[in-house]
């Protein structure tokens, strides 16, 4: 200490923080040659470790709706009934996605072994694989496991060969409607784009609404998702099946990108849609302001409830997305929803696996759908009867058409970032098409092929 | 008691009031419109025109906060941190200020500059490696695992407040002090700490309200529901595609009394302080 | 430890004959040194505290960004040696706009928080009755949770149910998209960060007025001084250090935002209201670019430092007294 009391301001500055750069550094090697045993837990059929029948397991799972009762709990108590000497403990995740993730990322790569079951997002699996923070399941599972579930939701969950989340509800989205509206001028429920551009033109013309159709312009992710249903509708996509180019600059993207632009310059979608959310557009067309609105699945109840507060109840019809003419149809939805993780650092993942297989059964699904309205994500209860009857969404999921996001990249948020911000400032009209989907191209090749900021 | 003549003073006066009117304005509307929300019906609150007064009056949007959110678990955890950490840091902060203002020590401004430096460190960066840090003691989830870091983050602006206010004080009380034989830690009990009482005040509340509002390290280091804090809490309100401003509101109504509370608390002590400065010769 | 001054015991070197000044010069030289020991004394539980809780991280952080950081199951491994962080930040447009956004947002926010909070400081110093009461509402804006902040601004600036929108539309002003837009965007970051931070000011002004020896005032009254002159030559001057300590931690503040924007707007409408805080946020927690994510934030608090040294070699060459 008097040694270093002696010395001169400066250089006694430059000595702490040397020794300071040094001991962080040497810290860090050390802990880099420590390999993870579930790092190396390779995908070979192995028994997972810890007993499948008893334990406890902490589950991290963001609330699922606001009403009550809870799905997580409910869920929770079922699963003990069948399991008695497994114990789980519920953590309230954060709502807002982002947070939730970055919460996630600080405890599982700071080597927690708590969680050991999360709740995560359907774009998750490439990242979080990638950088080790979630455990691969094929070889927990037998391929019938996997084959029971709806088309394309394992793919989605898939990354480079191993499947990294299991599917536990779903999303997609929905075209809302007025139907009290559309009685009103003798319109039929649009099933083209177009066709539904000049009736939300007309309703608003008429001073029937204040807004037309109302969807998710923002500069966030909900934007990809809307994007991408246009892009699909079209007929287009937004990578190749390399992973290494972007093909939204093409024809269909072009149509794609032209008619959100036009729904803006027509009147059909009022100029603030590029600031809209899922809760402002939701809270638009319940309040009666617009007469059309896409939406994810949670639109018919919040719609249908008074208190949520909804002015529309009764008079809500909801269908398939429209298409482009001459294209497939009904148009593409989105593909939302939750998968169930595991923490690569659990200390039970037998019992983990229990619980996650529980939780994609049948018995748990028709739960998720018949008490609660969620999408099963196990295709024999999606289309059971019981769940079809439920609502009017759940009835028409089966007649849909699905396009997942280009989340099969770890660089996927990157990705996703040029397509929300390019197209929101395209809709803003601070940039023409052209000009965005060109930037959105070059922006994603370099987010795939080097890594930048 | 002042009985200056003011009458230089009333023209500048009359200007600056006014001004400071505004501002007073400009604060309070938007405090009215997030208190009056909180009060309307949840469905009146995403009402459009939006009403300038709950009608009707409700309280359901505090009813949910505190029974389906238990925000009164994380009122107390607050509480528990801010306090402590508060405390500590004017102790600990107090005794620095005292040294590195009014001590002849070498390298003391090296000493200050660091501690600005290390403020001045952007928590995002920083919390990762003390998550880790904090795992391998066993501190996660736990008081003490908000409370030191919120001390140590805090302190350096703490030592540079008090250090400012301590300089002011003149020397000449400190000599008299030191003649009739009173060691460091009598004179700065008996006699700078109540000359420098507003420094104290400021730091104090500066240091209350960053604990009390802090975000990102509450929600990397507790992530356990008995000991997060109100910020954490509310990030939990509503669910994915919802934001109940309601219920935010409310909560954030709640938040807010303690904080008055305590204002309203020390400011007696302010004003006797203030008033002993004017009788100081 | 502390010890008051001792004369020295006889016969200890003390010259007989000599003038005063060596002599008390020695003594004072042994004083001096006792008290910087007993300084290092009192600062060091502060001292060790804020050591071992922030130089490791602060360190690691630093460390990352100078390494290639890829993040296992087990931590991060950090290996070798490399400039390439850097070098992807300082060619990131992204990083350049952050950067002049961070710098203008600092600069228009602290000068008229700083402007405000004088006003208000000085206005609460010359209430008697009633400042508890002005004191308990300023600082109520403070000391709201910033998320909860931000979305009371976000559901002012809503565009459905907002009551400015409507406001706008009552006075005909129509219906105009505020978070949408690229200026009033940034307009309404700024408006919701003044509104929360004035008060701050306006304590730690608050605090310097009320230090000022009414004697001054005094003396100038009766040389006959008006009120702005009074201002100008007694307050002003003696307000600086505390006003400029008030910049100097706003500055640093401001140049950490985060969760305004993060709340408000997302960083958006495209990156234009991205400051270097959410970039790095983004790099490390979405992105998983760890590398680079850190390179932005230690280059940002580099920054803040160089600017805050030279901010206070200025001020000491201006005013001349000891900040």
């Amino acid at each position: 200490m008097k040694v270093i009391a002696a010395m001169r301001g400066r250089s006694r500055l430059m000595l702490i923080a040397a020794i300071g750069v040094t001991a962080a550094l040497t810290a860090t090697a050390c802990s880099s040659n420590t390999s993870s045993p579930a790092a190396t837990h390779s995908a070979s059929g192995s028994a997972p470790s810890g007993s499948a029948t008893s334990g406890n397991i902490t589950w991290w799972a963001s609330p699922i709706t606001t009403t009550s009762p809870d799905p997580r709990t409910v869920l929770i108590s079922a699963f003990e009934k069948a399991y008695p000497n497994i114990h789980v403990n519920l953590q309230s995740a954060p709502t807002d996605t982002d947070t939730n993730r970055a919460s996630l990322i600080t405890t599982i790569s700071g080597g927690a072994s708590s969680p050991d079951v999360f709740m995560g997002d359907v774009i998750w699996p490439a990242q979080f694989g990638h950088s080790g923070l979630a455990q691969p399941l094929s070889s927990y599972f037998p391929s019938s496991y996997w084959s029971s579930f709806a088309p394309g939701l394992v793919q989605g969950a898939t990354y480079k060969g191993q499947v990294y989340g299991a599917p536990f509800f779903e999303d997609q989205g929905f075209l809302y409607y007025r139907k009290d509206l559309l009685a009103k001028e003798h319109m039929a429920v649009p099933t083209t784009w177009p066709q539904l551009e000049s009736d939300a033109a007309a309703l608003v013309h008429k001073g029937l609404v204040k807004y037309g159709y109302v969807w998710q312009g923002d500069s966030y992710e909900g934007l990809t998702c809307n994007f991408m249903e246009y892009l699909g509708s079209a007929g287009g996509s937004a990578l190749n099946s390399g992973l290494t180019q972007a093909t939204l600059n093409s024809p269909a993207g072009t149509e794609a990108a032209n008619f959100m632009r036009s729904l803006i310059t027509s009147g059909a979608s009022p100029s603030a849609v590029t600031t809209f959310q899922e809760a402002q557009s939701m809270s638009a067309f319940a309040t009666g302001q617009a007469a059309f609105l896409r939406n994810w699945d949670y639109g018919w109840s919040y719609s249908q409830t008074a208190s949520s507060p909804s002015s529309v109840v009764g008079k809500v019809g909801v269908s398939p997305l429209p298409s482009f003419p001459g294209q497939a149809s009904p148009g593409t939805s989105n593909i939302g929803g939750w998968n169930l993780y595991i923490n690569p650092h659990s200390k039970n993942i037998a019992a983990d696996v229990t619980f996650i297989k529980w939780m994609t059964s049948p018995a748990a699904q028709t739960i998720l759908g018949t008490e609660f309205s969620e999408i099963p994500t196990v295709q024999s209860v999606r289309q059971s009867a019981a769940v079809k009857a439920k609502n009017p969404v759940l009835a028409i999921v089966g007649d849909t058409r699905l396009i997942p996001r280009p989340a099969q990249t770890p660089a996927y948020a990157k990705v996703s970032q040029a397509i929300y911000t390019n197209i929101n400032s395209m809709l803003a009209g601070s940039t023409s098409v052209s000009g965005a989907l060109s930037a959105a191209t070059s922006q994603i090749n370099s987010a795939l092929n080097s890594s930048g900021l | 008691m002042r009985n200056r003549s003011r009458h230089g003073w009333r023209r500048v006066v009359n200007g600056v009031n006014l001004a400071a009117l505004l501002v007073f304005i400009f604060i309070a509307l938007p405090l009215y419109w997030m208190v009056a929300s909180a009060f309307k019906t949840p469905a009146n609150v995403g009402a459009s025109p939006p009403q300038a007064f709950p009608h009707p009056l409700s309280v359901s949007n505090f009813t949910v906060a505190f029974s389906q959110n238990t925000f009164g678990r994380y009122i107390i955890n607050s509480v528990i941190v801010a306090v402590v950490a508060t405390v500590l840091v004017l102790v600990l902060g107090s005794l620095a200020g005292y040294a590195l203002g009014r001590l002849p020590m070498r390298g003391r401004f090296t000493v200050l500059v660091i501690l600005l430096m290390i403020s001045v460190f952007p928590v995002i960066a920083v919390v990762v490696p003390l998550y880790a840090l904090l795992r391998d003691i066993g501190w996660l989830n736990s008081y003490q695992a908000l409370i030191i870091p919120y001390t140590a983050f805090y302190l350096p602006f703490a030592i540079w407040i008090l250090r400012n206010y301590f300089m002011a004080i003149p020397h000449e009380m400190e000599e008299s002090a030191r003649i009739d034989g009173a060691n460091a830690l009598r004179t700065i009990w008996s006699i700078i700490l109540p000359q420098a009482w507003p420094g104290l005040f400021t730091a104090g509340i500066f240091t209350f309200t960053a604990c009390w509002t802090e975000f990102l390290m509450a929600l990397s280091f507790n992530v356990s529901n008995d000991y997060r804090t109100i910020p954490v809490g509310v990030a939990l309100f509503g669910s994915q595609f919802t934001v109940p401003y309601g219920t935010l509101f409310a909560a954030s109504v709640v938040a807010v009394v303690p904080i008055a509370i305590l204002v309203f608390i020390f400011r007696r002590s302010v004003v006797s302080g203030l008033t002993a400065g004017a009788v100081k010769g | 430890m502390s010890t008051p001054s001792v004369a020295p015991a006889p016969g200890t070197g003390v010259d007989v004959t000599g003038t005063a000044m060596p002599k008390h010069a020695r003594r004072q030289d042994v004083f001096r040194r006792q008290q910087a020991r007993l300084g290092w004394g009192l600062s060091a539980p502060a001292l060790i505290l804020i050591g071992a809780v922030t130089i490791f991280p602060i360190c690691y952080a630093i460390a990352m960004s100078v390494s290639n950081v890829s993040a296992t199951g087990s931590g991060f491994s950090l290996s070798g040696i490399t400039g390439s962080n850097y070098s992807i930040m300082f060619h990131a447009a992204q990083w350049r706009y952050a950067l002049f956004f961070t710098i203008f947002y600092t600069v228009v926010t602290v000068a008229v928080e700083v402007i405000l909070g004088t006003l208000v400081a000085l206005v609460l110093e010359r209430l008697t009755a009633g400042r508890g009461w002005m004191m308990a509402l300023l600082l109520i804006p403070w000391s709201m949770v910033t998320v909860i902040n931000a979305e009371l601004w976000a559901y002012i600036y809503n565009p459905t149910y907002g009551v400015l929108d409507a406001i706008f539309s009552h006075i005909g002003l129509g219906s105009p998209v505020i978070l949408g837009t690229r200026v009033p965007a940034i307009a309404a970051l700024m408006a919701a960060d003044i509104w929360k931070t004035t008060p701050f000011v306006a304590i730690i002004v608050l605090a310097g007025l009320v230090m000022i020896p009414r004697d001054y005032y005094e003396a100038a009254e009766v040389d006959g001084a008006s009120g702005w002159t009074a201002f100008w030559r007694i307050t002003f001057p003696l307000l600086r250090p505390t006003i400029a300590l008030a910049v100097l931690f706003r500055v640093l503040q401001a140049f950490g935002l985060f969760d305004l924007p993060f709340v408000l707007t997302s960083g958006g409408p495209g990156y234009s209201t991205q400051p270097l805080a959410i970039l790095a946020y983004n790099a490390m927690f979405r992105d998983l670019d760890f590398g680079p994510g850190a390179a932005v934030a230690t280059s940002t608090a580099l920054l803040v430092v160089i600017g805050c040294l030279v901010f206070l070699k200025v001020f000491r060459a201006q005013a001349g007294t000891e900040v």
